[in-house]
């Protein structure tokens, strides 16, 4: 796990320096009526940093006497958080084109027949009843205008 | 006091509408299967409905959203004690004598037990909101900019100090938290920050979406990496166990008293329901004659967590209504939900808004009165919904959460920011950088940095504003001892262990 340590406070370190660099462009010392826009952020950059290179600065330490301790993630474990973040990522893209119903119908199905290995029937109840459902109760009741994507109301004439 | 008394009244009145009865049950209902639920937690629900609760009047909109959060107290019981699964973080401790008493054969049992804990943290959690909350205020209103900067730099250093964390990733949690609120257009000069030219960032960072992707999302990827075996324990709920939980619960009064009162004060600083359940189970243990009972099916280790975990939940209410200083993640995210209706928490909400503060407290007495026989009633039904099989409820949840993340601002872009902090939070909780500090300074960055800028101007410039009494010095004082307690306790003790240990080489 120190690696992956490591490597958020190296990604800390940069957030840090790109905010730094920003609120030094923005300017951050006492302007005409009051402290500047790049004030507030400055300080909370060079925070930032201090942090990230103590942490850093730990980390190697612990690194260089006790090595690279438990794994991040355990063994077998990355199958499954790979199998719920790449669908899920893939429904995300797949809303621009085709609305966020019609997406999550799909994933509910592809992700209940690929890793739950459900029934058919139960899938396609599932998959056609809930967005159907959340559909009537968040574009319709409640009149929250989810997207509808580039051929979705094409699609779906409702 | 009368006052007060009268203004409860009226608060009831308005609670007591069937429109906001209504809602406060549907609320609770759906806040105890959010409890119940891996993934769907408290200030991931909430944040969830927001949207959907801007349609609503502000009173019954505040309402529902904090039912969610009693419903989502009293449910994560259910599954730490069924399944050794904790709903929600603060049923953790549960799990630890919940589960085993369960096992041991006396399910009802446990659940009375913590229902019965849960509905007493909840009624001195309250109590203290009704009487206290009108006296803050009060005092509150004597805060100028200084002072409010001041109690949340409190805030935040409560949590690096006392927070139990390594102090230093608290701290990159907060500032973290800080920058992303920062992003975006500057309110004062109208500047970009932070942009860099790309146009998705011009409106920063959305702290509903950041909570639904960070607690959400997170949690999901954490809960499916320990695999999914969800085995639980069947229970019904019937009188007999009702009368034995009543029984049992009055042997252990202390039990009861400390847990609710550690609930109640660790709920009023901000870290909330979660560290006091810890922290009211590690004392009940200390101070009980059968420690070796505890982890085994001890009544105490129900009663205390509990009890803490729900005063804490609700006297989170108090400063984050007195002071606009949410007292857990979850209160931050309903004052979140109150800012966009356009009511600023803090003193003046008592003077402008009496009607919406007193509804919302009688609301506070309804809501958890209601869910504690909601929840006694039904517990087995809201059992019942994680038995259906993970590999369709996960999808389904990850689907709300999009929902949640895009009907912020309509923006697609929220979703993918929604995915980018789910992975983030896993990142986070495995590497034990506190998430909560993050979305409190996520909510409170424009609010802080503004409260810093107005005392900086009324003190031309000159840090010392933030040190004038009477009131900011102490503040600020206690904020800086609090801040470096994780340096100054350890000297403290070397120094006392030093003499010590002489003397014993000596004899």
């Amino acid at each position: 796990m120190r690696k992956a340590d490591l490597f958020v406070s190296l990604l800390f370190l940069f957030v840090g320096t790109i905010v730094l660099v920003d609120s030094v462009r923005l300017g951050f010392k006492w302007g005409m009526a009051g402290p500047e826009s790049g004030f507030f952020p400055f300080y909370l950059a060079v925070g930032m940093i201090l942090c990230a290179i103590l942490v850093l600065l730990n980390v190697a330490a612990q690194y260089r006497k006790e090595g690279a301790d438990r794994r991040l993630i355990p063994k077998g474990a990355l199958k499954p958080i790979l199998w719920v973040l790449i669908p899920a990522t893939a429904m995300v893209a797949l809303t621009e084109l085709v609305g966020l119903h019609l997406a999550a119908a799909l994933y509910l199905a592809f992700y209940m027949r690929a890793v739950g290995q459900t029934r058919w029937v139960a899938t396609i109840l599932v998959s056609l009843l809930v967005p159907l459902s959340l559909y009537i109760a968040f574009d319709k009741l409640f009149l929250v205008p989810l997207p509808q994507g580039l051929w979705g109301a094409r699609l779906i004439p409702f | 006091m009368a006052g007060d008394f009268q203004n409860l009244m009226m608060g009831l009145g308005i609670a007591l509408q069937p429109y906001n009865i209504t809602v406060a049950i549907i609320g609770l209902v759906l806040g105890i299967i959010v409890g119940v639920l891996p993934g769907l937690g408290g200030a991931n629900g909430v944040a969830i409905l927001i949207p959907v609760v801007v349609t609503m009047p502000a009173t019954t909109g505040v309402i529902l959203l904090s039912s969610i959060y009693w419903g989502a107290l009293y449910g994560g019981s259910i599954t730490s004690i069924l399944f050794n699964i904790p709903g929600e973080p603060w049923s953790v401790a549960t799990t630890f004598d919940g589960y085993p008493m369960a096992k041991g054969g006396r399910p009802g049992k446990a659940l009375v037990l913590s229902f019965l804990a849960h509905g007493f943290g909840a009624v001195l959690g309250v109590v203290m909101l009704t009487f206290f909350a009108p006296i803050i205020a009060e005092f509150a209103l004597k805060f100028g900019p200084a002072e409010i900067f001041a109690v949340m730099m409190l805030t935040f250093s409560a949590f690096v100090g006392l927070g139990g964390t390594s102090p230093l990733k608290t701290m990159a949690s907060i500032l973290f938290g800080f920058i992303l609120a920062a992003v975006g257009m500057d309110i004062v000069s109208g500047q970009l920050r932070m942009t860099f030219g790309i146009v998705d960032l011009m409106g920063g960072f959305n702290f509903i979406v950041a909570v639904i992707g960070l607690f959400g999302l997170g949690e999901i990827f954490l809960t499916v990496e320990e695999g999914l075996n969800l085995e639980g324990i069947s229970a019904k709920v019937g009188l007999k166990d009702i009368r034995e939980g009543m029984r049992e619960i009055l042997r252990y009064p202390k039990a009861l008293i400390m847990g609710s009162i550690i609930g109640c004060w660790m709920g009023l600083k901000p870290g909330g329901a979660t560290p006091a359940s810890f922290m009211a189970y590690g004392f009940c243990k200390q101070s009980y004659s059968n420690k070796s009972e505890f982890g085994k099916g001890a009544s105490a280790g129900i009663i205390a967590p509990e009890a803490a975990a729900h005063g804490a939940g609700t006297s989170a209410t108090l400063p984050m209504i007195t002071l606009g200083i949410p007292g857990s993640p979850t209160m931050a995210v309903i004052m979140g939900g109150l800012m966009i209706f356009g009511l600023q928490p803090g003193p003046m909400l008592f003077k402008e808004h009496a009607d919406f503060v007193w509804g919302l407290i009688a609301s506070c007495w309804i809501g958890n009165f209601l869910g504690f026989f909601l929840v006694l009633a039904f517990a087995p039904i809201f059992a019942a919904v994680l038995k259906i099989r993970f590999a369709i409820i996960m999808p389904i949840i990850v689907y709300v959460c999009a929902i949640g993340a895009y009907a912020v601002n309509n923006r697609m872009i929220d979703v993918y920011y929604m995915l980018i902090f789910g992975v983030l939070g896993y990142l986070f909780k495995k590497l034990n950088y506190p998430i909560a500090p993050m979305v409190l300074a996520l909510v409170l960055g424009d609010m802080a940095e503004q409260a810093m800028r107005q005392a900086l101007i009324i003190g031309h410039g000159s840090p010392l504003i933030f040190f004038q009494p009477p009131l900011a010095l102490p503040i600020m004082v206690a904020a800086l001892i609090i801040f470096f307690w994780p340096l100054v306790s350890p000297a403290i003790r070397k120094l006392r262990a030093t003499p010590t240990q002489a003397s014993v080489k000596t004899s």
